[in-house]
């Protein structure tokens, strides 16, 4: 049990491509962004509950912006109270509850309703709000769960990996909740930070996923029984070809990896030493004097 | 031997008023100076940028720690050996986060002798065990600088040449007992393009001067146990690599990762390679990294494998380096008065309550003092330039 005064925030990052989530409406009905966000409610609730001094932040991840949805900005404390009209039930409802829940539907709303989504911007901006992510997590223990939708996105290879290593020179834990398939650099964050890595076999059991498997914080999981670590594909791909490979040629100036030795280094350009197979010099024997 | 103009020292300067940086305002407190000397101690940062240079990546490091009589001096608490030694840890563990390919090699030095701690290796743990075993060492005796760095030397010198070779010299006596004459040996450490710097702990000595400046490294002399702290992750950083470090092309492995659970049929426990030297417990594992030339089994990365010589790393350890390369352009600072905008953080959400707040010059996005201490420090991206996807990739795994 975590001493009284402990605080422990728990940062969900939410991908709600839009392309992603609307093709999702027609493949499956039955599972839409807002039952994920239902259960992502759930788990937010479940995770304040269990701890009086427990934190909760909701991220939302766009393809143009990442967005606050809880805590978000606009709203004061003193503001909650007049809007009845808007709120769900709230006898005997926990208050923080209620506020939280309200924030987020009208938060994710407006985000929906306010963004438009430009032809060849359809990538998730997972890096950026996982950048943020850490950077509100700074004074307190914190953990970041991923709830994640839509393809990788290769081009921010580099700065993902730049957040992985942020998060774990910081201690802060990632965990994947990954929905539909499988992401290499999710896997590679996992590994590096010590986080849980699952695909969800089910959607439409989002809620109790999230609620057995990622709401235990890192103390308690090394008693339960959790999935096991899948294999993570640490290979390099050669800059040339884009394909994976086992032993490779590294320049020493700019780490660009190649699958066969050449002459010139294609990103910096620098020019190699071809190491030349030495020279033997034939060894002159002394002939003995015949006696 | 070049003589340099020297700087002028510090009693050979003009008259100092230290007293007026502290000003009083109205009501007689000192709270606003105090509150800005704190601001300012968050942002001293030494912001060397480079630049567009060329940095040495791979590098082979010899730490040597002068363990003579003078580092019993309670100076630093509890005793300047105790305290250089916990720092020590701290920079292995910084040193290998900053440059995961690179190698340490730690030199202790006393009663007019040197003699390894540690070879040169890439794994931390042993460095860290090994400095934590030599908190019991004696102090006794003269260091002598001529013989560490003639033990430094002879394993450098057989080092490939696009690597940097650097010593780190930690030297708190005021004296030397060389065998023979030490500006030789400097003439033939530059030969080599061996970089010398020197941390000092008493004071400045003159033949360290003429060393660090001779073989283009640098000096400084300790003033408290936070400065010690900065000089050493003054050195973390790559430093740029001499004009004549030769570029090539280095073959390395990327060995896969096989995790095995007990109930695999097929999985048996092996020893690993890199365990055979010690003898503390037997070692059988059943998952590691298998080489891909030879197939030696190891348990960690990086490490060089002892049966072919081939150099294995994981990507990410590549990935980590990546920084230096790209280096982030410090923020500009504005004062929050003139500041237009919402006043609140776009990385924290918090609401902007300092004196001063930090802008991109790219983005125009504000931060506020932590954030911008962390994007600089750990985080090395701009979180509000990382949301336009223009940022260009050099390579790219999936």
């Amino acid at each position: 049990m975590a001493s009284e005064d402990e605080v422990s925030l728990l940062v969900v990052v939410v991908d709600v491509n839009p392309i992603w989530w609307g093709q999702q409406a027609q493949r499956e009905p039955e599972f839409t962004l807002s039952k994920c966000l239902d259960s992502v409610m759930v788990m937010g609730n479940s995770h304040l509950v269990m701890n009086r001094t427990n934190k909760l932040a909701i991220i939302a991840s766009h393809c143009q912006e990442s967005h606050f949805l809880y805590p978000s900005k606009h709203w004061k404390a003193g503001d909650a109270a007049g809007d009845d009209a808007v709120s769900s039930s709230r006898d005997g409802k926990y208050e923080v509850l209620a506020v939280t829940n309200d924030q987020i539907s009208e938060e994710v709303r407006n985000l929906m309703a306010r963004t438009e989504v430009k032809g060849h911007q359809t990538d998730t901006l997972l890096a950026g709000s996982l950048a943020k992510a850490l950077c509100s997590g700074q004074e307190m223990k914190s953990r970041i769960l991923v709830i994640k939708a839509a393809e990788d996105c290769a081009l921010q290879y580099m700065n993902f990996m730049n957040v992985i290593f942020a998060a774990q020179k910081n201690s802060i834990v990632i965990d994947a909740c990954v929905l539909a398939t499988d992401s290499g650099l999710l896997q590679q964050a996992c590994d590096i930070t010590g986080g849980l890595y699952l695909k969800i076999p089910q959607k439409s059991a989002l809620a109790q996923y999230l609620l057995w498997v990622f709401l235990p914080d890192a103390n308690q999981r090394s008693q339960l029984v959790l999935p096991p670590p899948v294999h993570v594909d640490y290979r390099a791909a050669c800059f040339c070809h884009r394909n994976l490979i086992e032993i490779g040629y590294v320049c020493s100036v700019c780490l660009s990896i190649f699958c066969n030795f050449s002459p010139i280094c294609t990103t910096c350009e620098t020019a190699f030493k071809i190491p030349l197979p030495q020279m033997v010099k034939p060894k002159k024997k002394k002939l003995k004097p015949a006696t | 031997m070049d003589e340099e103009p020297e700087r002028t020292k510090r009693w050979e300067g003009g008259y100092e008023r230290t007293w007026e940086v502290l000003k009083e305002d109205e009501s007689g407190s000192l709270k606003a100076t105090v509150e800005d000397i704190l601001f300012k101690d968050k942002r001293k940062r030494v912001f060397e940028n480079y630049g567009q240079v060329r940095l040495g990546m791979m590098r082979h490091l010899f730490v040597v720690i002068d363990t003579s009589r003078t580092m019993e001096d309670q100076d630093l608490k509890p005793n300047r050996l105790t305290s250089t030694l916990k720092l020590m840890e701290y920079f292995v563990d910084e040193y290998f986060d900053q440059n995961p390919i690179s190698q340490i090699g730690i030199i202790i030095t006393k009663n007019k002798r040197a003699e390894k701690l540690t070879d040169l290796a890439g794994n931390p743990q042993k460095h860290i065990s090994a400095l934590k075993k030599a908190v019991d060492t004696t102090c006794a005796g003269e260091p002598s600088l001529y013989n560490s760095l003639n033990l430094a030397m002879h394993t450098l010198k057989h080092m490939p040449g696009h690597t940097s070779r650097e010593v780190l010299v930690i030297f708190s006596s005021l004296t030397t007992c060389d065998p023979s004459n030490i500006y030789d040996l400097i003439k033939t450490l530059k030969g080599l393009k061996i970089r010398v710097s020197v941390i000092g702990l008493s004071a400045e000595v003159r033949v360290c001067t003429i060393l660090t400046r001779e073989t283009g490294g640098t000096y400084h002399v300790i003033l408290d146990e936070t400065h010690f702290r900065e000089l050493l992750t003054f050195h973390v950083k790559p430093p740029p690599a001499s004009s004549s470090s030769e570029c090539s092309l280095i073959r390395m492995g990327f060995p896969q990762h096989a995790i095995a659970s007990v109930s695999d049929q097929d999985s048996k426990p092996s020893f690993s390679m890199s365990h055979l030297d010690n003898s503390s417990g037997p070692g059988l594992t059943l998952g590691g990294y298998y080489c891909p030339q030879c197939r030696a089994k190891y348990t960690e990365l990086p490490v060089e494998c002892k049966v072919c010589g081939l150099t294995l790393v994981s990507a990410p350890h590549l990935a980590r380096s990546f920084h230096h390369l790209f280096p982030m352009d410090a923020f500009q600072e504005m004062p929050l008065e003139e500041f237009e905008g919402e006043r609140f953080c776009e990385a924290c959400q918090g609401e902007l309550k300092d004196k001063s707040v930090f802008i991109c010059s790219v983005c125009s996005s504000a931060f506020c003092v932590e954030c911008d201490l962390f994007i600089h420090d750990t985080l090395h991206c701009c979180p509000s330039c990382i949301h336009s996807q223009m940022v260009p990739s050099t390579w790219l795994t999936d």
